[in-house]
Formats: C-alpha cells, sequence, structure tokens
C-alpha cells in the first residue's frame, strides 16, 4: 500500500513537472503571418469595442472570450450589431488561439493558450472597465 | 338604536357552493370575494341580517379563511351613518401571495335604503397600492353595485356588479411599473408603459372575455438582452368555464415598437391566435397560430405542464418561409453571428419541429431553392431543393438537389447530396460535384459535432479537370493542360482541412505536384493555405507566352517549400527555379531580357555584353538559376551562384549564357520588397513595355 502510495506521488510529481515543462516551452508571443493578420483584425475592432467596455456594456469573461453582459447602456435598436461585434471577437480569438498553438508545433495546446490569455486580457483590462472572476463580474 | 357593539369572530369560510373551481383565475375569485366582503360587514352590524341604522359599529375578525383567499386581522370600524368608516386587513392571502396592512377608510360611509355606499374614500396597500381614491356603492339585496378606484397618476379601475350577476372590470391608464407589484416574475422585468381595457365576466362566471391595449410599453432584464421599447398590443381574448378549465380563443397583436430578446433584434407587425384549454395545472394549446413577417404560417400546438413549467408536447410548424426575409433576422443571429453582414439566403424553406418531454425529438426540413452565399470568402451554394430530417433516436436520410454553388468565379455544376444524420454525425458516402469538365468526388465523408465544432475525415478526388477552361473560368491566363488530384486523407476539425496526398497539375507539357496541402480558418481574417509545391519539366516557351514575358525556350524546375497563403496571398515560401536536367534549345529573346531587368528595378540587373543587346532578338543560355526565400514581406534572392554575399557590390547570376550571342544575366538586390516585385510583374504583364536599356 505504501509503495502504491510512493508511485503515485512521483508519477504526480513528474506530470506535474512535465506540465510546467510543456508551459516553459510554448511562445505566447510567437509571431505568424496568420496571427498578424487577426491581431490586426482585433486592433481594427478596438476602436469599436473599448467604448462598450468602458459603459461595462461588454466585459472580458474568464473563458478568453469577451460577453454582452450589460446590454442597457446600448440603443435596442444597436443591440444585435454589438452582438454581432462581440461574436466576431470571439471567433478572431478562438482563432488566434488555436493558431498560437498551431504555431507552437502542438495544436492541442490550445486550452492552455485560451486560458493563458483568459487571464492576460483580465490583467491587463483598463480600471473601470468589467471583468468575469471565479464570483462573477467585478468592475476593475 | 343599538349601542356601539364590538364583536370578535373566526371565520372558517365554508364552501357552501363550490369555489374550487373559481380558483382558476383571480378575476372570478374577486367578483365573489368583493360583494362576500361586504356581506360580512352587514351580517355583522345587522345579526338579523335586515339592515337597520346603526350609531356606531366596530368588528374584528382574527380570520376569513378559504381555499383561495384568507384575511387576518380584519378591523372593520363603523361610525354612525353618514359619517366615516375603516377597513383594516392586517394580512391578506391570495392564491400564493400575501400583502400587509391593506387600510380602506370612508369618510362619508352611507349605509341606508338597503345600500352600502362609500365615497371619498382611500385604499391604501404599503408596496403594492399607495393611496388611491375609493367610491363604492353596493345593493346586498340585489347583490348589485360599483366600485371606483382612482390613482394620482390618472389610473382607473371601475368594477360594476350587475344584478344579473355579470361583472364588468374596466382599466384605464394602469401602470405596468406599478401593475409589476402584483406579478413578481414581471416585476424581474422591470415593465413600464399602460394599459387600458375591460373583462366581462358573464352571469354565474361561466364566460370571462377581456380585451385590451398597452401603449408606451416597455421592459428590461437586469443585463438588457430581454428588453422591449415603446410597445404598442392589442389583446382579445374570450374565455368559457367547461369542466373545471377555461376554454379560450383569443388574439394578441404587436403594433407598435421593438424588442431584443438575445440574440434577435424584432420589430412590431406580429400577430399571435390560440385557441385551447388553460387549468391551473395545464395549458392545452390546440392551435396556435402567429403571423409574422416572411413566413406564410407558423403554426404550434401542444400540452405544458404549468406547475412547474414545463413541455409535455409541443409541435411547431413553419410554412414557406422567405429565407431571404427571415434568414437575416433569424437564422443568422442564431447560426452565424459573427458574419451578420456577410450572408446571404434566398428560396424558401418550410420545416416542423417536435419538443417531447421538453427535448426535440425531430425535426424535418424542406428547402425549396434555397440557398447560401457568404460576401467574403466569395461562396455561395444553391438554389437547394430536399428535405432534412432529423430524429432523436434513429439514422435519418438527408436528400437535396443542389443546382450548383461557386467559389470565387469558379461554378460548380448542379449535384445530388445523399448524406445520413444520426444525432449529432453525418456521413456522406459518395458526393460528385462537376467542376467544369471533371468532377470534384468526396467518399466516405464522416463529420461528428462535438463541444468545439465538426471534426471528421474521408477522401477527396478530382477528376481531370482541364486547364483551359479552368484558368478561364477563374480569370487567369490561358493554359492548356490538366488538374487532377488524389487526396485519400481528408481531416476536418475546427478550423482546419488536411489534405494527405497529392494534387498534380498538368501544364505546360510539364507537371506540378502539390502535396501537404492544409487550410487553416478558412472563414476568418486569417484563413490561410500551407502546401508544399514540385514543379518539373515546365516548358519556357509556353510559360513566357502565356504571360507575354517574351520569349525564352526551354524547361525548368521548380520547388516550393513551406508555401504558406494568407488570404491567397503568399507570406512565406522557400522557393527555387533551376533549367531542368537534359539537352534542348535554350533562347531567351531581348524583351524577356529587359522584363528581367524591368523586374528587379534600377541596377537591379547587369546584363552582361550589354553591347550586344540591340543587334539581336535572342541569346544563347546554359543555365537558368532563381530563388526566392519569402519571410516578413522581403523576398531574399540568390541565382545560380550565391555570390560574395558579403560584398553589396558583388552579384548572383541569374542566367548563364551559353552559345552564339551569349548572354549572362547578373542580379544585385538580394532583398526584394515583395509587393513591389509583385507590382512590377504585374505592370510587365499588363503593359509588355520596352524598357529603357543602356
Amino acid at each position: 500500500m505504501r509503495v502504491a502510495i510512493v508511485l503515485r506521488a512521483v508519477c504526480l510529481m513528474l506530470w506535474v513537472s512535465m506540465a510546467g515543462l510543456v508551459q516553459a516551452q510554448g511562445n505566447l508571443e510567437i509571431n505568424t503571418p496568420a496571427i498578424a493578420a487577426l491581431q490586426g483584425s482585433m486592433q481594427q475592432r478596438h476602436a469599436q469595442l473599448g467604448p462598450l467596455y468602458a459603459s461595462g456594456a461588454v466585459g472580458i469573461a474568464n473563458d478568453g472570450t469577451i460577453s454582452l453582459r450589460d446590454a442597457n447602456s446600448v440603443p435596442l435598436a444597436q443591440r444585435a450589431q454589438v452582438n454581432s461585434l462581440v461574436a466576431a471577437e470571439n471567433a478572431d480569438r478562438a482563432a488566434l488561439y488555436r493558431e498560437i498553438a498551431r504555431a507552437n508545433g502542438h495544436p492541442e495546446w490550445e486550452g492552455d493558450v485560451r486560458r493563458t490569455f483568459a487571464q492576460r486580457w483580465i490583467d491587463r483590462a483598463q480600471p473601470g472597465w468589467w471583468v468575469q472572476g471565479a464570483g462573477g463580474w467585478v468592475q476593475k | 338604536m343599538f349601542p356601539s357593539s364590538a364583536i370578535v369572530v373566526t371565520a372558517i369560510y365554508p364552501p357552501a357552493y363550490s369555489l374550487a373551481d373559481l380558483a382558476a383565475t383571480s378575476a372570478r375569485v374577486w367578483a365573489r370575494a368583493l360583494p362576500l366582503v361586504l356581506l360580512l360587514i352587514l351580517v355583522a352590524i345587522t345579526p338579523s341580517g335586515s339592515l337597520t341604522a346603526a350609531t356606531s359599529v366596530r368588528l374584528d375578525l382574527a380570520s376569513v379563511d378559504h381555499p383561495s383567499f384568507s384575511l387576518h386581522r380584519v378591523s372593520i370600524a363603523i361610525g354612525a351613518e353618514g359619517s366615516t368608516a375603516r377597513i383594516a386587513l392586517g394580512r391578506v392571502r391570495f392564491g400564493e401571495r400575501v400583502w400587509s396592512d391593506l387600510e380602506l377608510e370612508c369618510s362619508q360611509f352611507v349605509l341606508a335604503e338597503g345600500r352600502i355606499r362609500c365615497d371619498s374614500g382611500r385604499l391604501r396597500l404599503p408596496g403594492v397600492i399607495e393611496p388611491v381614491t375609493i367610491a363604492l356603492s353596493f345593493d346586498p339585496d340585489k347583490k348589485s353595485g360599483w366600485l371606483r378606484l382612482r390613482s394620482d397618476q390618472d389610473e382607473s379601475v371601475d368594477v360594476s356588479l350587475r344584478a344579473d350577476g355579470g361583472v364588468v372590470l374596466t382599466l384605464g391608464q394602469i401602470s405596468l411599473a406599478r401593475s409589476a407589484a402584483w406579478l413578481p416574475w414581471l416585476a424581474e422585468l422591470g415593465p413600464g408603459g399602460r394599459f387600458d381595457g375591460r373583462m366581462d365576466l358573464a352571469p354565474g362566471a361561466g364566460a370571462l372575455r377581456v380585451t385590451g391595449q398597452i401603449r408606451d410599453g416597455r421592459f428590461s432584464d437586469p443585463t438588457g438582452l430581454k428588453a422591449a421599447e415603446e410597445l404598442g398590443l392589442e389583446l382579445d381574448i374570450g374565455a368559457r368555464l367547461t369542466g373545471g378549465a377555461w376554454r379560450f380563443d383569443g388574439t394578441l397583436s404587436w403594433v407598435a415598437g421593438a424588442a431584443y430578446l438575445h440574440p434577435l433584434y424584432l420589430e412590431s407587425g406580429a400577430s399571435l391566435s390560440a385557441v385551447g384549454v388553460f387549468s391551473p395545472k395545464h395549458l392545452i394549446l390546440e392551435r396556435a397560430s402567429l403571423s409574422l413577417d416572411g413566413f406564410r404560417s407558423l403554426e404550434a400546438n401542444g400540452v405544458f405542464d404549468l406547475d412547474p413549467l414545463h413541455i409535455e408536447r409541443l409541435a411547431l410548424s413553419l410554412a414557406d418561409a422567405d429565407l431571404a426575409v427571415v434568414g437575416p433576422r433569424f437564422l443568422t443571429p442564431l447560426i452565424a453571428p459573427e458574419r451578420v453582414s456577410a450572408v446571404r439566403f434566398g428560396g424558401r424553406m418550410s420545416a416542423g419541429l417536435q419538443i417531447v418531454d421538453g427535448s426535440i425529438v425531430a425535426i424535418d426540413a424542406a428547402l425549396d431553392h434555397a440557398s447560401l452565399a457568404l460576401d467574403d470568402p466569395d461562396v455561395g451554394l444553391g438554389p437547394v431543393t430536399g428535405v432534412l430530417p432529423w430524429r432523436s433516436d434513429t439514422e435519418t436520410r438527408v436528400s437535396l438537389d443542389v443546382g450548383g454553388g461557386h467559389w470565387k468565379k469558379l461554378i460548380l455544376n448542379g449535384f445530388m447530396l445523399e448524406a445520413n444524420v444520426e444525432d449529432r454525425s453525418v456521413s456522406i458516402e459518395s458526393l460528385s460535384i462537376p467542376v467544369l469538365d471533371g468532377r470534384l468526388v468526396v467518399t466516405d465523408l464522416a463529420m461528428q459535432r462535438n463541444e468545439t465544432g465538426w471534426a471528421g475525415g474521408g477522401g477527396v478526388v478530382v477528376e481531370p479537370i482541364s486547364m483551359e477552361l479552368l484558368t478561364t473560368a477563374v480569370g487567369l491566363p490561358q493554359m492548356s493542360g490538366r488538374l487532377s488530384a488524389a487526396l485519400p486523407g481528408l481531416r476536418i476539425s475546427p478550423g482546419e482541412v488536411s489534405l494527405d496526398g497529392a494534387l498534380a497539375i498538368s501544364v505546360f507539357d510539364g507537371y506540378l505536384w502539390v502535396t501537404r496541402l492544409q487550410l487553416l480558418e478558412a472563414f476568418g481574417v486569417a484563413a490561410h493555405v500551407f502546401a508544399e509545391v514540385e514543379a518539373r519539366n515546365l516548358d519556357l516557351g509556353m510559360l513566357t507566352k502565356t504571360f507575354a514575358f517574351g520569349s525564352v525556350t526551354g524547361f525548368i524546375d521548380a520547388d516550393i517549400h513551406g508555401l504558406e497563403l494568407v488570404r491567397w496571398k503568399p507570406v512565406r515560401f522557400d522557393a527555387s527555379v533551376r533549367s531542368s536536367p537534359g539537352r534542348y534549345p535554350k533562347r531567351i529573346s531581348q524583351r524577356a531580357v529587359q522584363n528581367i531587368g524591368a523586374l528587379g528595378g534600377a541596377g537591379a540587373v547587369a546584363v552582361l555584353q550589354r553591347g550586344f543587346l540591340g543587334f539581336f532578338d535572342s541569346f544563347g543560355y546554359s543555365e537558368i538559376g532563381l530563388s526566392c526565400r519569402l519571410e516578413v514581406g522581403v523576398c531574399r534572392m540568390s541565382g545560380l551562384d550565391t555570390g560574395d554575399k558579403s560584398d553589396p557590390a558583388s552579384g548572383f547570376r541569374i542566367i548563364r549564357g551559353g552559345g552564339i550571342p551569349a548572354l549572362n544575366v547578373i542580379g544585385y538586390n538580394r532583398l526584394v520588397d515583395w509587393d513591389e516585385l509583385l507590382d512590377r510583374l504585374q505592370r510587365v504583364i499588363e503593359s509588355n513595355a520596352s524598357p529603357v536599356i543602356e
């Protein structure tokens, strides 16, 4: 029994250390023409999204996406367009995570890339923007 | 004259007549409750049941209980005739709702000539009814009377109790915001606007008719994802009590305003009519019909459990939906919200959907010349006619007659699509799409929908397509030859299509092999393609003639490694071109030499033995070689030899002369802007102008 516990602990430590190694090898700053195209598209869209972040209509979710969290500050007739803008941003973000994982030669890292970026977006959110924490939406 | 009296009573309200069925509607219960409460007052002050003048009376009831309502701590104090009256209810329960501290004060209370009359009264129920003025008159013998409520916001409630037992309730300018206090589920939506309406309850409470309208209505949930503004609704419902349930028939028309029901933005113009049966436990929708722009008909029937709300059975059907109208409004926001402005629909669709026990069990869609097109990338499919059945518990067969399609300028001809659909998977045994004079054949395609999207695989074969037709169709200079492919390893995953195998193109009397094809993010801004290209024995004479680049005889081989196209433009590759091995005539025309010079820009290319150039139309050469490694928009050039890279003055040989007259071409620009190079090439081909050779 004791041997089994020790073995299990060793396996766990090995797995944890290998996972760390995988993380360490990933290059989130990697650049490819496709990544540059996605970043350009997102940067261009940011001019429209900026005021929506500031008003709280759109928040930064903890799964690497953005979300139409409080549409009350958006005129009714424009809510569908804002939703379309949010969906387009999320489509680009999903493609970006896939592309970074591919560029690192590990498409299976997409989930890790997404999680890392999710935290990065939240950390970099400007004061006053809404971000999704474990307990729900909070204003930075 | 009776002395002032004080009575304490606990009244358990007996179901002397069947009141259980009254619970079905509040209107009906209140219709009977109001005279009963008033009768209690009378009974209290006149134990004999006959109305007699009293100086002052006080009645305290501990409770009045009924299955539908209960009153606690009832206090009734009536002064002398023409004096004041005060009724206070410490706690009122009606159904599941409970209110506290209801107060009714009449500054002029009259008991005379068999009638109770209250004028200049005030009614107050904290949190529900702010003080409103009240006036009432009731004749207990005839069981008739009226009640009038007026608020300081121009709201009015008029109740008329007819001697025959009928009741008319008229509501004027009722604030929906204030009414929400009565309806917790409505309060969550923060309603606003005004309601005018009338309810007629027939004698015996067996029939009911409600008409009314909402003006300037609005609502919004806390997120703003369910919201409406400037709403105008018109309601007309008739109902009859049968066997303990209400059989209803009514219409609801949406005549003004707009709503956002995430992700749909809807504007007024819809009208709903419904026939069914309503009981406290169930709603049976025998037929509901929704009139909506873009649909010939939209109908539903079903059974709903109301406690708690649950769909027991529901069938929806829509007929002749005009996809050009309903597609952008309902389909795109649901299936492709990121491309709302880029998707175009056409044709018609009819469909049926069945829900059992809260789950979708069957969908049937019939397409009639339906079409779908995207602006970017420019692709389209249609007209499509056929049926798409789906069952939750069994495999179904989809059969579609596809009239054609296009990808950019390339037109696809008509074909039949047969597929098997089961739960979240689709399989196609064989799909043969005519393309010009050849075919694109997809075999053994199996796709499955998982949480991230569609994934699966199969095989692709391209049966030979004429390059003459293909290049003409896509707007390229006409080339001869054929294109074919055997790609047995088609793999599809979210954002990725990979093709193992080779695409072969016989062109310019040689051939091209394209392998390791990979298409990524095909519908996004970063759509890109990876491939390896190998070309052998391309006839330079045909090639240069096709692109009007002068004339070069001979053959070349080319290798393009790591080719990457982003939005169909090359962004990365490592390419090299060399004369093919073997003995064959090798000549280059003066114009071709000049064009090579023009491509390199001023000083980029030096033509040795320049002095002879003007005297001959063509020159001999022994070998051609050029390579370009494209990265970050810059092409790193070299030729047959690399030259001395450390010496900027040292060039690299592009053409090595041979024969008489011979000619050598040396390149000097090792770093060339790719876009600039393409522009020059375009200009050279278009103008075919002769640059000045010094």
